[in-house]
């Protein structure tokens, strides 16, 4: 039990240390909402289980053997899905990895190039001898040697968290260079801290002393003293837009003073516009910068190269249901549109799935060996089966006897259908590339199954009219795909498809023949058309020249028709893969063991909207500690309720100004009175609580309540629901409800 | 330069056996000169010493300035009151001074309260200049005395001076006899204070100021002269009053020809660059008459108007010249108006930066413009909370309730223009506010308000923004958006988009202002598809 | 000894007579109403009565007020050799007390060859101040402190003054306590507990008269006859120099500098600036030297900073000065591109650039601080919104207006219509 309440938790535990936003709902309230996740998880846990059971409890004749055998294999199943957790995962993670950094070489490469090369455009001024280096007036020499040479690296992005792996690698490949490298960042620029500290914090990433007194000609001697000075030394600054713009270009304009002495040059990441530096610096200190821009791939790109590997190739078996990617797409475009967050959210996914399906541990096994996985399937105990013969996508797909066979073959099928669907879905992005199409869209909807199911029975219907005449029944299919889903992306590639021009569709069937070699089924289909391509390829030729000469005044006709022809067959190609094998996740049986799909579970994780989730708390926090006492009384007050929510239910009445007396007086009634009484009495209870019950009020001393009262106040400004008394209105305490 | 110094060098080491034939290898001297002691030598410029004539002639049009900074200076060992050089930034001051000191070939102390950017570091350096100190790892870059106040300064300045006159004295009656390059000439030592307008700024010239200006009565030494350099005039420094005033000798900047003459300096095809210059100088001087701006504006423009020219060597006629000018002419108004000009990928040998670029076109063709699409990305919310947080700072917060009303457009522009007929005169002090005062600023809870506002009006077009799952963004997109706003807040105080004062967010009582530019909002509005001007207060 | 050798000589001789004040106020010190002999009656009497004594030397900047004093104290050493020590302290770098103390101490260590110890606390100098205040009184010996820039003492708490003061009182021991400062008033900046225990005897230093300054001009230029100086050269010279004096023109060159500004040590850097153009060639004085040393020397520097503008830069400057002439009370940059550019509507003018050049500009004119912010703390808010004030006046603008070469028309026709 331990360990399954364990196991369960660790998606919660991610949740709350990876957005650390929603951290307050779990402190507020006493940790109580964990403690609710736990139960209701493994709650869940426990019913289904006995639901497995009901099935297989008929062949055990003990029940507590049962029972034991039971644990024993939940034991062991949840050992192996967290082993198939972290497999899945590593694989994930290195992808995701490797894409990022072969998104980067590029920039990287020229950085280097650039840094290489401005240096020697200083060392070019003029190579200076150890004294002429260190000594403390300056050399003698024209203005536009002075100018620091600075490379602006756009990050395309506002947020910054995606960038700081990039700068660091830049860092690092930099050093590898054998150049002297510093990363800097906005903390080194505070206004607090002036020069000095930047300069401080310069200096200690080349020199091991400690330094009280930091300035540059320390570092001169020391870039003279070592045998290095003929590597440059690069200063790199993460994030511009951050940093305190005095101090900034005081630093720039000391750097300009020594930039013969030392060769500097300095790496500044933008992340809004190139606007930023003028906005920052002034003119003075342009004047001393020499820049030159990078640009860095748009998250846009980064997201689309991830999302192909991750869940178009499908580099671990996982892969997530239609309404979670659509989840995942509105939370990257609205909420914050940085990766870090949406490979945290696949994380969650992946870890909550894991958590969560019972069977999913084969995943890790279909990952780890191909060959071995059909007789480890039959090795699977009876109750495996049963859990996969639950599965409703299998029973819905009635393969009747539930023997591993079948289920082995399931799992080919599974597989089989993966790849097709994939290969399919990379075409389509292939083909809507040159409008881009954002493979995160087209994803959203290739997984869609009720788009799926629609487009299947659309075949039905014209199955017979496909055979025969092509073009005429394309174009009405064309007309009623248009109907079925209006501006639906696929339909707009197919649509793109059908008007591209003769050498890009050449391009296109190319780039298409390598995607799916190894689909014959596919591939023979490609095959044949790109015979007749081939078999027109005189003319393609000629008419390829020709529009690239751009007079196309003799016989336009028949060219134009042919070509036609030509893209009508791709865009006919295109149709029928989408028809047969763009089939979605969803609809292939088996697939809840690994697909993720609950939608609910990922929202609450990423999105925990914790001001509302207080809010929500405090005013039916029954639900939460559940205690006998106070959960059957509605809205109603008792004095056994929790402080902190009593007053924030009073709270609900003020205005947006609380005045402290009423409050105060109001919980001491709802305090004071006995647990019967319900609060529409409130007002006469004062008195009634002088008749009846005077122990009461001698026990709970002024004192006391008074206590109660500030705490509980505290506590809601804690939470930030509350603003303390202003100078103007001592007697008022202001609520901080945005609205929300 | 290594072979410059290493007579020097050798100079050094044999001063006390007087003997000048050692093995002059520049290369070594200059590898191991770290290791050699100090002599009174580092004092002096250090590279031989240039004629009078040279002098003049690498300075255009400071012949004046010059002949007086050297009369002032006076004749070898002959005490000197303080000078005050001031003139506009690049018109030479420091290389002119410093040159000066080569020709003289004087013991002299520099020290830059730029690099020396507060007193303990300003005096830190003087006296390690005086006592032949240098940092280093072996004594872990630490100078050679600590000391922060000006008293303590004045003593250790006092003795360290001291030392370095005898020295010289000494010296010099050493030298009578054999006169030699690196020598110290005479025994007066010249303290050198360039930026010394920084100094203001440091405890805003409340001490070290009349200080530095009274270090010469302070010391009473003779044989210390001062020289201070500035970029502004003496009497920018009357605030902090209380200084022996030193004499003063002014810079003016250069003239139009005289900028031409400087650059025309080290240009290889004179004739070439002078038919250039005769095209562009004037406008540009109309700018700006700052040496170092004009040349890093005109460096381009030089090899754009030399793009046609063939053969580095061409001496151009008049027709030549002509085709030239009517080459450069498109380029010229461009670049006047261009303070900040960022040159795009310098290196063209790599494949990837084409690639790139293509790609950077791509994306415009695939975007609806090339102008008003944003070069960055922003989430959704990240963009509504930018357009509130631009209204917020530019309608008058007593309209809000009129302009956003939850009805929606048309509504809200009817009532909309009833206040504006209303108070014609309160537009127009909006509008000087807004010129005047900029961007108003705004607590959280209005920008709060606006966003909600905006958001839900706006829901409808984002459900069409989307097409497949109004299921998912219906059942709460406000929500959704609504979520974190807060933190959507910071990356945009971060990307100095919305500025705020004051500590944390929740305790609402900061006042925020946003300063991103309109046109930037515009954009923003535009890729949202959300009617900015209907919301735009008098737009 | 050759004429160019003999004449730089002449002029090292005169550069440092000039660069020595106690040499040039030795001028003054034989009359007996002069400072010089009030302050030495006064230090010598109370050394020789052996009493404590105070006194403030009050006067313009540059009066010799300290070089006098140095005379006196240099004079008084030689004839009392050991009954005198001095601690010299200055108000600019012993302001604050514990400073203070702390070279007091210095000094006394250093005058009576003890050891000073850095580590030393604020109480044990004080003490360590009084006990040899003691001890020097018993052993008949004057201390004198001379505070320099006295009025910078007379800030904050005033402990220093105070502690001295009350164990002058107390303490059977005799100091003298010579205030020096060039606020007259700075006997009133005292505490009382201090004042009552200061007594106000002060010394008046004037700018010097009209005869003082011949004497003074030809103490310092005449070059004796006797010394290494060639006979006939020094001869020559001071006929040279005589007549020069004589001269009406000379006198008139004086009195105008004189004029500008009054005191010693002006005169003396004015006459420096002089004698640096006495060229070795001829090797001696001319009143063109002085001439052309009063021209350099009296500057009008915001019409050397018109100058230095460029003409976009005049252009801003007119248009803050028409903002201003509208009565606008407080105006920006912003505010300063509207009447820019209305002046390009009317009239059309040549040169109309884009923001960020003007912008460029007008951070060129703050940094020659032609103009600047009224405000000194708006730092969140970017430059163009900061309200900003001209430093030049409407004649200085026109007056450098007028003699900037190829001033456009526009600007000057503009500034008539003001005017």
């Amino acid at each position: 039990m331990a360990l399954a309440s364990a196991a369960t938790d660790s998606p919660i535990q991610t949740t709350s240390e990876t957005n650390d936003n929603n951290l307050q709902t779990f402190f507020v309230l006493h940790k109580a909402s964990s403690r609710k996740s736990e139960k209701r998880s493994t709650g869940t846990g426990k019913t289904r289980r006995r639901i497995d059971l009901s099935p297989s409890s008929p062949k055990k004749t003990d029940k507590s053997e049962a029972e034991r055998a039971e644990e024993w294999d939940e034991r062991r199943y949840e050992h192996l899905r967290m082993e198939a957790f972290e497999l899945v995962w590593s694989r994930i993670d290195l992808t995701i990895k490797d894409v990022l950094r072969g998104i980067n070489t590029n920039v990287l490469n020229e950085i280097h190039s650039w840094v290489c090369e401005s240096f020697n455009a200083i060392k070019s001024f003029g190579t200076l001898g150890f004294a002429e280096a260190t000594r403390s007036f300056p050399i003698v020499a024209a203005a536009t040697c002075k100018r620091l040479f600075t490379g602006l690296i756009l990050t395309k992005n506002m947020e910054f968290v995606d960038d700081l792996l990039t700068f660091e690698e830049l860092g690092l490949s930099l050093r590898s260079h054998g150049c002297h490298v510093a990363n800097l960042s906005s903390m080194d620029f505070s206004a607090k801290n002036g020069i000095g500290g930047c300069l401080r914090g310069f200096l200690r990433q080349f020199l091991t002393t400690t330094l009280d007194a930091a300035d540059i000609s320390i570092l001169a001697s020391w870039y003279r003293e070592q045998d290095n000075h003929d590597s440059p030394v690069v200063v790199i600054i993460d994030d511009m837009e951050r940093c305190c713009g005095s101090v900034l270009s005081d630093f720039i304009l000391m750097l300009s003073e020594w930039v013969l002495k030392i060769p500097i040059i300095i790496l500044m990441g933008v992340s809004t516009t190139l606007d930023a530096p003028r906005n920052i610096l002034p003119s003075n200190v342009l004047q001393r910068l020499c820049p030159s821009k990078f640009i860095l791939g748009s998250p846009a790109e980064r997201m689309d190269a991830v999302v192909e590997a991750v869940l178009v190739k499908q580099c671990s078996g996982f892969s997530v249901g239609h309404r979670a990617a659509v989840f995942l797409r509105n939370y990257f475009l609205n909420q914050d549109g940085t990766l870090t967050s949406f490979i945290r959210a696949l994380k969650i996914a992946c870890a909550q799935h894991f958590s969560m399906e019972p069977l999913s541990f084969i995943l890790g096994d279909l990952l780890v060996e191909e060959k071995q996985k059909g007789e480890k399937i039959c090795l699977l105990p009876e109750v495996i089966l049963k859990h996969a013969s639950q599965l409703p996508s299998y029973v819905r797909n009635q393969m009747a006897d539930q023997t591993a066979k079948s289920l082995v073959h399931g799992f080919s099928e599974l597989k089989r259908l993966q790849k097709c669907w994939s290969i399919v879905v990379l075409c389509l992005y292939e083909a809507g590339k040159c409008n881009k199409i954002r493979l995160l869209d087209l994803l959203c909807e290739a997984l869609d199954p009720d788009l799926y199911i629609s487009r299947a029975s659309n075949n039905h219907v014209e199955l017979d009219k496909d055979s025969g005449l092509g073009m005429a029944s394309d174009r009405c299919k064309r007309r009623k795909y248009s109907t079925f889903q209006k501006g639906g992306i696929i339909s707009q590639i197919v649509r793109k498809v059908r008007d591209l021009p003769a050498v890009m569709l050449y391009q296109l069937l190319k780039s298409w023949e390598n995607i799916t070699v190894d689909i014959l089924e596919i591939h023979e289909k490609l095959k044949e058309l790109q015979s007749v391509l081939r078999f027109e390829d005189g003319k393609l030729k000629q008419n390829v020249d020709d529009i690239s000469k751009r007079h196309s005044s003799w016989s336009p006709l028949n060219i134009e028709k042919d070509s036609k022809a030509i893209n009508e067959k791709a865009a006919t190609l295109l149709d029928c893969l989408v028809r047969d094998y763009l089939r979605p996740m969803e609809c292939i049986p088996l697939h809840e063991i690994v697909c993720f799909k609950n939608v609910e579970k990922l929202q609450l994780a990423l999105i925990g909207d914790p001001r509302r989730r207080i809010q929500v708390d405090l005013l039916e926090f029954y639900k939460i500690l559940q205690c006998s006492c106070c959960s059957k009384s509605g809205n109603v007050l008792l004095p056994s309720m929790h402080d902190t929510s009593v007053m924030y239910t009073l709270a609900q009445e003020h205005g947006d100004l609380i005045n402290l007396h009423d409050w105060f007086q109001s919980f001491k009634t709802v305090v004071l009175q006995p647990s019967t009484k319900g609060k529409h009495k409130s007002k006469q209870s004062p008195l009634s609580k002088k008749r009846k019950h005077k122990y009461e009020s001698e026990n709970k001393s002024e004192a006391s309540i008074q206590a109660r009262f500030c705490r509980a106040v505290t506590e809601l400004q804690i939470t930030g629901l509350l603003r303390m008394p202003s100078r103007r209105r001592p007697d008022c305490v202001q609520r901080v409800a945005f609205g929300l | 330069m290594g072979k410059e110094e290493s007579p020097q060098i050798t100079r050094r080491t044999t001063r006390s056996s007087s003997s000048v034939t050692v093995a002059k290898n520049g290369v070594e001297t200059t590898k191991t000169s770290d290791s050699r002691p100090l002599t009174i030598n580092e004092l002096v410029f250090g590279e031989n010493p240039i004629g009078l004539d040279d002098l003049l002639s690498s300075f255009p049009s400071r012949r004046a300035q010059i002949l007086e900074l050297v009369r002032l200076l006076g004749p070898s060992n002959s005490p000197m009151l303080p000078i005050f050089i001031y003139g506009g930034s690049s018109t030479g001051k420091t290389s002119i001074i410093l040159q000066i000191f080569r020709h003289l070939n004087r013991p002299f102390v520099y020290s830059s309260c730029l690099t020396c950017y507060s007193p303990r570091i300003l005096f830190e350096s003087i006296l390690n200049q005086l006592l032949l100190h240098r940092k280093n790892a072996a004594n872990g870059y630490s100078s050679a005395k600590r000391c922060e106040r000006p008293s303590d300064f004045v003593n250790s300045l006092r003795e360290a001076l001291s030392n370095v006159i005898n020295n010289l004295k000494g010296n010099s009656g050493k030298s009578s006899t054999k006169n030699l390059v690196g020598r110290a000439d005479g025994s007066m030592v010249y303290l050198i204070f360039d930026n010394l307008e920084l100094v203001r700024e440091w405890d805003k010239s409340a001490t070290i100021l009349p200080f530095l200006f009274n270090l010469f009565d302070v010391l009473k030494m003779p044989e210390v002269g001062l020289i201070f350099v500035s970029n502004t005039s003496p009497d920018t420094y009357y605030s902090s009053m209380g200084y022996m005033e030193p004499i003063p000798v002014h810079f003016p900047d250069y003239t139009e020809d005289a900028i031409r003459q400087i650059l025309m300096k080290n240009q290889v095809n004179r004739k070439l660059y002078l038919s250039f210059l005769d095209v562009v100088l004037r406008p540009f001087c109309r700018i700006t008459r700052r040496v170092d701006e004009l040349s890093t504006a005109l460096a381009p423009l030089f090899e754009k108007y030399c793009e046609p020219v063939s053969d580095s060597g061409v001496v151009p006629n008049e027709e030549m010249k002509r085709v030239l000018f009517s080459h450069l002419q498109p380029y010229i108004a461009p670049s006047l108006n261009e303070v900040f000009k960022v040159s795009s990928q310098p290196s063209p040998e790599v494949k990837t930066n084409s690639e790139i670029k293509q790609k950077g076109s791509r994306r415009k063709s695939g975007g609806c413009e090339e102008i008003d699409e944003l070069d960055f990305h922003m989430s959704t919310s990240a963009k509504y909370l930018l357009i509130s947080a631009f209204l917020a700072s530019r309608n008058p917060a007593t309209l809000d309730a009129s302009l956003f009303d939850p009805m929606g457009g048309f509504d809200s522009r009817k009532r909309k223009r009833k206040p504006s007929q209303k108070s014609l005169e309160q537009k127009e002090t909006v509008e000087q506010e807004l010129l005047m005062k900029g961007p108003g600023t705004f607590p959280l809870e209005r920008l709060l308000a606006i966003f909600q506002c905006i958001t839900s009006i706006a829901e409808g077009s984002i459900d069409e923004e989307e097409q497949g799952d109004e299921g998912l963004e219906v059942q709460g997109g406000d929500g959704r958006l609504m979520s974190d706003v807060l933190l959507q807040l910071s990356s945009l105080c971060n990307a100095n988009f919305i500025i705020k004062g004051g500590s944390c967010p929740l305790e609402g009582l900061i006042r925020y202002r946003s300063t991103v530019s309109e046109d930037m909002v515009m954009k923003v509005a535009r890729s949202l598809k959300f009617p900015l001007s209907k919301y735009l207060y008098r737009r | 000894m050759g004429r160019e050798s003999a004449a730089e000589e002449a002029l090292k001789l005169i550069r440092s007579r000039l660069c020595d004040p106690s040499f040039v106020f030795r001028a003054f010190s034989d009359s007996p109403e002069s400072n010089y002999s009030k302050l030495k009656f006064i230090i010598s009497s109370s050394v020789t009565e052996a009493c404590n004594n105070s006194i403030l030397l009050l006067g313009p900047r540059g009066s010799g007020k300290i070089a006098v004093l140095e005379l006196v104290l240099k004079d008084l050493l030689l004839e009392y050799a050991d009954m005198i020590s001095v601690i010299r302290l200055n108000g600019l770098l012993h302001r604050d007390d514990n400073c203070a103390f702390k070279e007091i101490a210095r000094q006394l260590c250093v005058e009576h060859q003890l050891i000073f110890s850095k580590m030393a606390s604020f109480d044990d100098n004080s003490q360590f101040m009084i006990a040899m205040l003691r001890e020097c009184g018993l052993a008949h010996k004057t201390i004198i402190f001379v505070l320099d820039e006295f009025d910078l003492f007379a800030q904050g708490k005033q402990r220093v003054l105070y502690s001295l003061l009350d164990a002058m009182q107390s303490v059977t021991s005799q100091a003298v306590v010579i205030g020096v400062s060039c606020r007259l008033d700075a006997d009133q900046l005292l505490e009382k507990r201090v004042r009552s225990r200061f007594s106000h005897r002060k010394l008046l230093f004037l700018p010097p008269s009209q005869g003082d300054i011949e004497r003074l001009l030809e103490h310092i230029f005449s070059l004796p006859i006797d010394s290494t100086l060639p006979h006939d050269y020094a001869v020559e010279f001071n006929a040279k120099l005589q007549n020069m004096l004589a001269d009406d023109k000379f006198k008139q060159t004086i009195n105008t500098h004189m004029n500008s500004d009054a005191s010693v040590n002006d005169l003396l850097r004015f006459l420096f600036r002089a004698v640096s153009y006495m060229d070795s060639g001829s090797g001696l004085l001319s009143l063109e030297y002085f001439k052309t040393a009063l021209s350099n020397i009296q500057r009008q520097p915001k019409l050397e900073c018109i100058k230095d503008c460029s003409v976009l830069e005049l252009y801003v400057l007119v248009c803050m000065k028409r903002l201003e002439v509208k009565e606008k009370n407080s105006y920006n940059f912003n505010a300063v591109m509207k009447e820019y550019k209305s002046i390009h509507d009317s009239f059309m003018t040549s040169d109309y650039y884009a923001q960020n050049v003007c912008l460029r500009a007008f951070e060129h004119l703050l940094h020659r601080e032609l103009i600047c912010f009224t405000d000194n703390r708006a730092y969140n808010q970017s430059v163009e919104f900061r309200p900003v004030k001209l430093l030049i006046s409407f004649h200085e603008l026109h007056q450098g207006l007028k003699s900037y070469r190829s001033c456009p028309a526009i600007l000057l026709k503009l500034m008539d219509r003001e005017a």
